[in-house]
């Protein structure tokens, strides 16, 4: 009796959606999965919003195909793994998508390509999913993203600074996430070249001293100090007293170092040796593109993650109309249109793209947050930049390789 | 239309429910039939998931584990290691009572989720586990999904069979006695606070289970799964919603909650885009509603809990 009720009551409510969604042949359909409800509520609507500006430049400039049009629905991923399944099996079976753009947490990224995504063979690419865990996953290449792993900024900041002569270094790092994951793949990549580690210690957040930390770190005997932690609040602290106490002479942190808060505080004066990694949107054409766009559409570009979410439901546009629709062909297709060589296509032009495509031409995608060539892994490079304080500000002095 | 699609949701649907119901008969033991208000659900279910990840995953060079066992072992040592941990948790916490127990059972679940968020070399930290296997994952998407609800359905069915069989046994009628009244319970003789802990010890081994259930279903473990309001709450919402007390009852609530959870999204996406992003937090709000409307017009749950007069057999 019950399984009947059950069975109804799904039956009758899965109709009434069905009916409401009758799909037409030449049309793409994509999903756009977020965080909606959930940690990240804040941030989700406008990447969720940038996406949707992708798409709909594309309608307007002759869409997908012949006449067709490239349709989304935005599902909530809620940042778990119990929702971004739901959401990913409702957007796979339901509104049958060929690409999932999202979801926007890293766990749930690894539930829904696993369980979902991988298995029914759907093109999915992540603006936010940043946990290197996502490089490993069993994928057939079909998970992909526009935003550069965890990993990255570590060991690209270790191969800067070993570069440029500082060999023997001490590293603090704040006990979390972000702190931890930074130092784990600095110490590794430092290491692997050779440099040597002269002290390594996580600290707690909020204290009022740190003298005894650094003096520790100090007895090693390196002179320059690495610091993953944030310049507004701990990593304050810790580089003021390090300063007092003459412990090092370079100071080295990473983007969450990257504050004004540390220049009001400290003065530019005492900080000639203190150098930050920071990410940038490659100053280009591409990001003025999107930043114009996406402004005109209503929404704020400096908005975290919204270039790596408008690119990655741009790229999805362009592998469909590439594939011409075909699923089996999707993933090879994205990679043909972010890689060189090709036609530079920059964010916005839909027009231009589909006509090279259709003369059966190689394009590039050059995107509002990087360049987007992918790895075997279907990881893309960062673009940093090593920072040094100039005034009351920071000055870029190096791009990070 | 789309036949094949609809039934692969049913299917996926059907698995989600098959974890919840596990979660909810397992909390039925526990507050159903004894009155233990726990509401560290998301630990034990952590617990679990954990447990047989670490035991059946492939190795990982930054963490403890990567045994690779067989995964019916890991789904047995969920439970057991559930059930040893709820042990000494159980001897401490059940000497509080209702609100108390409340308090110090989210306390023991928030400890667990943090013990597993910091210790990287066994959990993975926030990273998690990958790297868990399926079983019959290296079939074809709905092949593997039919052959996994199958294992679901089958775990739940052991479970409620083996549950009915003890409630309907006479150490069924003793937990009931001891939850309606726990001094005429005692001065009939019933070693109370053993009982109590055999439920709780009970119970957590069962949500263990449905955490091994949930891992290698996603073959993956994030922190972000045992948030509390997706790993206890939205239980209590089922077991209170379906009736306490009942095992049907738990079931039928996780259903029908997972259902209105997951359907309503549905409907709301065929809202114009500006208002379906607010549009989704209709369905939180619709649970909250149904919550307060059961609680208010029948608050012994859709199905009741069933009282025998007469109880027949040896008392």
């Amino acid at each position: 009796m019950k399984l009947k009720t059950t069975a109804g009551l799904i039956a009758s409510l899965l109709g009434a959606a069905l009916i409401a969604a009758p799909a037409q042949a030449q049309d793409a359909r994509i999903a756009l999965l977020g965080g909606i409800s959930g940690p990240i509520a804040a941030m989700a609507p406008p990447m969720i919003a940038a996406s949707e500006l992708a798409v709909k430049q594309v309608n307007e400039q002759g869409g997908i195909g012949n006449g067709g049009t490239l349709r989304h629905v935005v599902g909530d991923s809620a940042c778990n793994p119990q929702n971004a399944t739901d959401a990913a099996t409702k957007a796979v079976n339901i509104d049958r998508v060929i690409g999932i753009v999202g979801p926007h947490c890293s766990g749930a990224v690894l539930a829904a390509a696993n369980s979902v995504a991988v298995p029914a063979g759907v093109l999915m690419i992540t603006p936010s999913g940043t946990s290197p865990q996502i490089t490993a996953i069993d994928d057939k290449d079909l998970v992909f993203r526009t935003v550069p792993s965890d990993d990255y900024q570590g060991r690209a900041l270790a191969r800067t600074i070993k570069e440029r002569g500082m060999a023997k270094v001490a590293v603090a790092y704040l006990n979390n996430d972000y702190g931890k994951g930074l130092a784990e793949s600095f110490k590794a990549e430092f290491e692997a070249l050779g440099g040597e580690i002269a002290g390594y210690s996580a600290h707690e957040d909020g204290k009022a001293s740190y003298r005894s930390d650094l003096a520790q770190l100090a007895r090693g005997g390196a002179d320059t100090l690495v610091i993953f932690d944030y310049g507004d609040g701990t990593g304050l602290t810790l580089l003021r007293q390090a300063l007092e106490n003459n412990f090092f002479t370079n100071y080295v942190g990473a983007d969450g170092m990257k504050s004004d808060a540390v220049i009001r505080e400290l003065g530019a004066d005492n900080l000639e040796t203190f150098f930050t990694s920071a990410p940038v949107g490659e100053a280009s054409e591409s990001l003025e593109n999107f930043r114009a766009a996406f402004s005109a559409a209503g929404g704020n570009p400096d908005a975290i993650f919204t270039t790596t979410a408008y690119d990655a439901a741009f790229l999805m546009a362009l592998a469909i109309e590439k594939a011409g629709g075909d699923r089996a062909k999707l993933s090879e297709s994205l990679r043909a249109v972010a890689s060189a060589p090709g036609e530079p296509i920059l964010p916005g032009e839909w027009a231009k793209a589909k006509q090279l495509i259709a003369e059966g031409k190689d394009i590039d995608y050059k995107g509002a947050a990087g360049d987007h060539e992918f790895n075997q892994a279907g990881d893309v490079a960062g673009n940093y930049a090593f920072f040094k304080v100039s005034g009351d500000t920071y000055e870029a002095i190096a791009d990070m390789k | 239309m789309e036949l094949i699609g609809l039934a692969n949701y049913a299917i996926f649907m059907g698995i989600l429910i098959g974890i919840y119901a596990l979660l909810s008969l397992a909390l039925n033991i526990q507050w159903g039939f004894t009155g233990l208000f726990n509401a560290g659900v998301a630990g034990f279910f952590a617990i679990g998931a954990y447990t047989s990840a670490i035991l059946t995953s492939t190795p990982a060079l930054n963490r403890m584990g990567g045994f690779e066992w067989p995964i019916l072992l890991g789904w047995a040592a969920a439970m057991l290691v559930a059930a040893m941990i709820a042990w000494p948790i159980g001897k401490i916490c059940l000497r509080f009572r209702s609100d108390y127990l409340a308090i110090a059972t989210i306390g023991v679940a928030e400890i667990f989720r943090l013990i597993i968020k910091s210790e990287d070399w066994l959990t993975g930290g926030s990273r998690g586990i990958t790297g868990i296997p399926r079983p019959f994952g290296d079939l074809p998407y709905v092949q593997s999904q039919l052959a996994y609800l199958a294992l679901v359905v089958i775990a739940v069915l052991v479970v409620y069979l083996l549950v009915e069989r003890q409630l309907k046994a006479p150490w069924g009628r003793m937990m009931r006695a001891i939850r309606d009244n726990e001094a005429a319970a005692a001065a009939m003789g019933k070693q109370v606070e053993a009982r109590r802990l055999q439920a709780f010890i009970f119970g957590s081994a069962i949500m263990g289970l449905a955490g091994a259930l949930f891992v290698h279903f996603n073959r993956s473990i994030t922190p972000e799964a045992i948030d509390p309001m997706i790993a206890t709450f939205l239980i209590w919402i089922m077991l209170i919603l379906g009736g306490s007390g009942n095992n049907r009852g738990a079931i039928l609530g996780a259903a029908v909650i997972w259902i209105i959870w997951s359907v309503s999204e549905l409907l709301t996406d065929r809202l114009p885009t500006e208002v379906a992003i607010q549009a989704k937090y209709i369905r939180i709000f619709i649970i909250g509603l149904m919550l307060q409307l059961v609680l208010r017009f029948r608050p012994e749950g859709i199905l009741p809990e069933e009282r025998k007069r007469n109880p027949v057999g040896p008392g």
